[in-house]
């Protein structure tokens, strides 16, 4: 029979095994999306297998970024992240901090309509807000973003409220015993203090409308829509054929600042993901 | 000299009322709680627009056959709707279509990712770039993943047939067609593990050690270490996973839509339904409202959906007393 110490490392290299094979099983289809872009259109539509692209076709990139006014929609989507995560954060952080700090009658209560809200599947709003939006004559623009970004976000304003509970409490008090109001102990002392808590919650929200596809394609004209409806259909040449690589090669521009962030900021997110994962 | 004395309090002259209003609002607990006020309010105020009435509004609209122009028009048609769903092929077609789909899907990812983050929590070394690599996909954004999916489940030009030629030459597998609803939950599983395996980890590393350990001091193995210390710990977590991946893979849209090869086109998209392997309930709901400019119908279809996904959750959270052991005290 093995050692004990033996019988371990067998474990140990079963383990291994499995997570490497999955963890390439995982990152093939990035790989390929990355390989495919670089090739020419005639090694993807063919009937073969094309592992690497002889030669590999940079000029793809630059395909991607002429063929369209891809400025212009980066700039869109920016713009909208920005607009949007921005809003969000500083009425989320307000209302978290009201919900953690400061005591009022009813704040329980309201406090537990924030929960409340959470539960609510996202899909039963997207119609009734459209008819509300239409009504109010400010479809294609981004006028919805803006109130979505004002009516703050249950979920940012559960995590910066558990942020603001955690909150050394001493700061604040010092603040209040020398006199100065609510307003400004929130500006000058809690918030230079809830960095991370503000760059998570501006991460998430501004990765959200950059990633989105549903609202963005429901509100906007081809005019100002963001760089994820852009995509969807693929490049045309002149003749208007389909060129697929150079897409490609515009997704994976798309796809850069999401995963430079994630890959910065990985904690961050993670604990933003076990948050919302655990606290049931 | 001061005049202090001279002057009258301001709230003399004011009824009683009112004096003790002011009183209240210049106090410190009346600051505080205008305060509080103030600093919800946005989020006050957007509730009542953005949630209170779409909601109310869309219920009450379902009871009616509002085409989002003519107000005047529009007749109220009782339940209408609601039977209406009923001898609708096409709403019961999408409801099954859905319900098989979130039988696929839920249990997939549920196991898959328990699985991963149970290996993930042995003492192994690289397990922060292991879940760096898991959750990966799932920060590729929907656009990006859709034409993930089309370059590699392509039926000619896509990796996945191309390889299996090498082995079987003439396989010509219709992914995104005839296997939509296996290509769909490859993907989404995909894009989903990672979140998974971060919150089952996190719950993982949350059960001490020390109770594992007793476990295999008392004289069980490993595996009956995981069946009757491990896995009861984790039943509140994997119970909760539960509930909220159904109700996301009850509502699921976006990606059937964009991964079929009917779509491909923007400005219709919304209303131009997918391959029938996946026309799944929402798909339904929102092509009555943007195709049809049937909103009281669509509206009528999404609040069934809900009660529907009330009942399954109702189903769930009762069968919970059964398996999910609450937080109790040490036995």
């Amino acid at each position: 029979m093995m050692t004990a110490s033996a019988l371990r490392w067998l474990r140990n290299s079963m383990i291994y095994i499995v997570l490497i094979g999955v963890a390439l099983i995982l990152m093939i289809p990035v790989i390929w999306l990355l390989i495919t872009s670089l090739k020419a259109e005639h090694e993807y539509v063919s009937d073969h297998l094309v592992l690497w692209p002889q030669p590999p076709q940079w000029q793809n990139y630059y395909l991607a970024v002429t063929r369209i006014d891809f400025l212009k929609y980066v700039r869109n989507s920016a713009v909208l992240s920005t607009i949007f995560a921005g809003l969000t954060v500083t009425t989320s952080a307000m209302a978290g901090y009201a919900f953690a700090r400061i005591p009022a009658w009813g704040r329980s209560r309201l406090f537990s309509v924030v929960v409340a809200t959470l539960l609510i599947p996202g899909s039963i709003y997207v119609i009734p807000q459209f008819i509300f939006y239409s009504q109010l004559r400010i479809t294609n623009s981004y006028w919805p973003w803006v109130l979505w970004g004002l009516a703050a976000s249950p979920f940012h304003i559960f995590l910066f409220r558990q942020f603001f509970q955690a909150f050394p409490v001493e700061l604040e008090e010092a603040a209040e015993m020398d006199g100065a109001r609510i307003h400004r102990i929130f500006l000058q002392i809690v918030l230079p203090n809830a960095l991370p808590a503000v760059a998570t919650s501006f991460i998430l929200n501004f990765l959200g409308v950059w990633g989105d596809w549903v609202m963005t394609t429901l509100y906007l004209t081809d005019e100002n829509t963001t760089l994820a409806v852009k995509l969807i259909s693929s490049y045309f040449n002149p003749q208007g054929y389909p060129l697929i690589t150079p897409t490609l090669a515009a997704a994976v521009l798309y796809v850069l600042p999401p995963v430079l962030v994630f890959f910065l900021m990985q904690k961050y997110i993670m604990q933003g993901v076990v948050t919302s994962g655990l606290k049931g | 000299m001061s005049t202090r004395a001279l002057t009258p309090h301001p709230t003399t002259n004011l009824t009683p009322v009112r004096r003790s209003c002011r009183r209240w609002l210049g106090s410190r607990r009346g600051q505080k709680t205008l305060t509080f006020y103030l600093f919800i309010l946005p989020w006050l105020l957007g509730f009542i627009a953005l949630t209170v009435i779409p909601l109310s509004g869309g219920f009450a609209l379902s009871f009616t056959n509002y085409d989002g122009l003519n107000l005047t028009t529009m007749k109220f048609l009782g339940a209408g709707n609601y039977t209406r769903i009923f001898n609708d092929a096409d709403a019961l077609f999408s409801l099954r279509r859905v319900l098989l789909w979130s039988a696929l899907n839920v249990p997939i990812w549920l196991c898959t990712s328990f699985v991963l983050a149970w290996l993930l929590n042995h003492s192994i070394r690289g397990r922060g770039i292991f879940r760096t690599i898991f959750y990966l996909p799932s920060v590729i954004p929907l656009v990006a993943v859709t034409w993930i999916g089309r370059i590699m489940l392509h039926q000619q030009y896509g990796v996945v047939n191309q390889v299996i030629n090498l082995v079987l030459p003439g396989t010509s597998i219709k992914w995104l067609s005839e296997y939509a609803l296996v290509s769909l939950t490859g993907v989404a599983v995909w894009t989903g593990i990672g979140s998974g395996v971060v919150i089952f980890l996190a719950g993982l590393q949350n059960i001490p050690v020390e109770l594992e350990e007793a476990a295999l001091i008392d004289g069980a193995n490993k595996w009956q270490s995981l069946r009757r210390v491990t896995i009861p710990l984790m039943t509140p977590v994997i119970f909760y996973q539960l509930v909220l991946s159904i109700v996301s893979a009850m509502q699921y849209f976006a990606l059937p839509m964009l991964l079929s090869p009917t779509s491909g086109g923007n400005g219709g998209v919304l209303a131009t339904p997918p391959v029938r392997a996946v026309y799944l309930f929402m798909i339904h709901a929102f092509r009555q409202a943007f195709g049809f400019q049937r909103y009281g119908y669509a509206t009528a279809l999404t609040w069934f959906l809900v009660l529907f996904m009330l009942v399954l959750t109702a189903f769930v959270f009762w069968s919970s007393s059964k398996w999910v052991h609450s937080e109790s005290p040490e036995k």
